[in-house]
């Protein structure tokens, strides 16, 4: 089966967006809660997923190719039906989980995720706040296993564009708490709040895309806190609108950083390949260190989620 | 999706959000109390506390001098409906038609005009001129 085709989902699923912000906009603004809207917000993160969009149509080629020269080299083919789509859904959400996990955890993969995060605001637009770099962490590699298995390219991309739409509404302060059986299972506006979270407590949590058991399985799951409202944003808050800086401020720091003069081969690599906040000369904070200093002033907090 | 109306739908759903909100009156900046710009710099800065703090007169920015001595001055201004701060070791600031015009030596935070009286500007220049001389090389916080 070398001829597969499916739907295009998220590029379908724009005119639903467009409608959905417009009455996220309408909720908060008649009912005056659930969520805030700033123009120049909105219409960066707008922009940033526009150009997204652009990036796949232009770059796309390159991980379709990756995953054809793949499916020529596996001897498996599972086919199309409704059950390895399903299987193919629940495995690739697993792979979504750890391209996020690795997006937090490794500053090369960061630089493309951090604008993701890079809005103080939480609303449907910053759904839409994408990477426009994604190619370029060479992530694509996470979904070698799929195809490898059996799984056809369009299929497995298929799935992960039902896992980005599925993802869309979940950027929202107008849902508090979803039905506790769901919120068990799901990844929800709740669970989704505290990963946008710069506090202490909430770095590095809930990297799940549709199905937060991942997290539960994994160890990184907090649940959103009543006692300790999200702060939404980046532990260092960017001060600029320009999509092009959101789109590349950190590779640009990452360069930076790497060519500094009187560096180990080590430490050049480690600002690419280390977590977020590494310095060589330990002047930075990583998630660890924020939490710890977190700890020293406020000690009560030990033993409660998130730390 | 053809390409033709998918960039309609994407160019003109951006233009009327942005007019929406626009019009509805969510694109005036922040104005903070000197308590807010207080609380805005510990988000940012939570292991240095504003010691002395200058509230811009339009409420759209605050000098910091924190309780360290040896942490550089710093900033906190509106960015939108929110706040950013930074320290201002290595800003170039001048003067500017407004006010002052500080760039920063960072990507993520190129420069911010700040709209001040002429007494402000002249007063929040020599303060950050003195401490970018006495300043020894700071740890960056």
């Amino acid at each position: 089966m070398d001829h597969l085709s499916f739907p295009d989902v998220t590029q379908l699923a724009v005119p639903i967006f467009i409608a959905a912000i417009l009455v996220e906009f309408l909720w908060i603004a008649i009912k005056g809660r659930g969520g805030r809207y700033e123009t120049r917000d909105a219409v960066t993160s707008l922009i940033m997923g526009a150009g997204s969009v652009a990036s796949g149509i232009l770059l796309g080629f390159i991980a379709w190719g990756f995953f054809m020269l793949l499916w020529r080299i596996t001897p498996l083919d599972l086919g199309a039906s409704v059950w390895v789509i399903a299987l193919c859904f629940v495995l690739d959400d697993l792979r979504y989980y750890w391209v996020h996990r690795f997006g937090h955890r490794i500053r090369w993969v960061w630089a493309s995720h951090v604008n993701h995060h890079s809005s103080q605001h939480y609303n449907l637009t910053t759904a839409l706040r994408q990477t426009w770099t994604g190619t370029f962490t060479f992530m694509m590699v996470v979904r070698a296993p799929l195809v490898l298995l059996g799984f056809h390219p369009a299929l497995v991309l298929f799935v992960g564009g039902i896992n980005l739409v599925y993802q869309f509404w979940i950027h929202t302060e107008a849902i508090g708490k979803m039905p506790r059986w769901f919120e068990a299972v799901m990844n929800t506006p709740s669970h989704h709040r505290a990963h946008h979270g710069r506090n202490p407590r909430y770095l590095d949590c809930n990297y799940a895309g549709v199905f937060i058991i991942w997290d539960k399985m994994f160890g990184t799951f907090v649940p959103e806190q009543e006692s300790d409202p999200v702060d939404y944003g980046l532990v260092y808050n960017i001060a600029s609108f320009n999509p092009l800086r959101v789109a590349f401020h950190e590779w640009v720091a990452i360069y930076r950083d790497m060519t500094q003069p009187g560096l180990t081969l080590k430490q050049r690599l480690a600002y690419a390949f280390a977590p977020p906040g590494y310095s060589h000369d330990g002047s930075r904070d990583t998630s660890e260190t924020i939490k710890a200093k977190h700890l020293a002033r406020t000690p009560k907090d030990l033993g409660t989620p998130g730390f | 999706m053809p390409l033709e109306l998918l960039l309609s739908l994407v160019i003109g759903g951006i233009a009327a959000i942005a007019v929406i909100l626009h019009l509805t009156g969510r694109s005036r900046p922040r104005v903070m109390t000197a308590a807010q710009a207080r609380q805005a710099w510990l988000r940012q800065f939570p292991e240095h506390p504003a010691d002395q703090l200058t509230l811009a007169e339009n409420g759209q920015a605050a000098l910091v001098t924190c309780d360290d001595p040896t942490a550089p001055i710093g900033l906190v201004w509106s960015f939108g409906a929110d706040t950013v701060a930074r320290t201002l070791q290595d800003t170039d600031a001048t003067r500017s038609k407004h006010g002052l015009r500080l760039r920063f030596a960072d990507f993520s935070a190129p420069q911010v005009l700040l709209h001040l009286s002429a007494a402000e500007a002249d007063s929040w220049l020599s303060q950050i001129v003195a401490a970018s001389a006495t300043t020894p090389a700071p740890k960056e916080i």
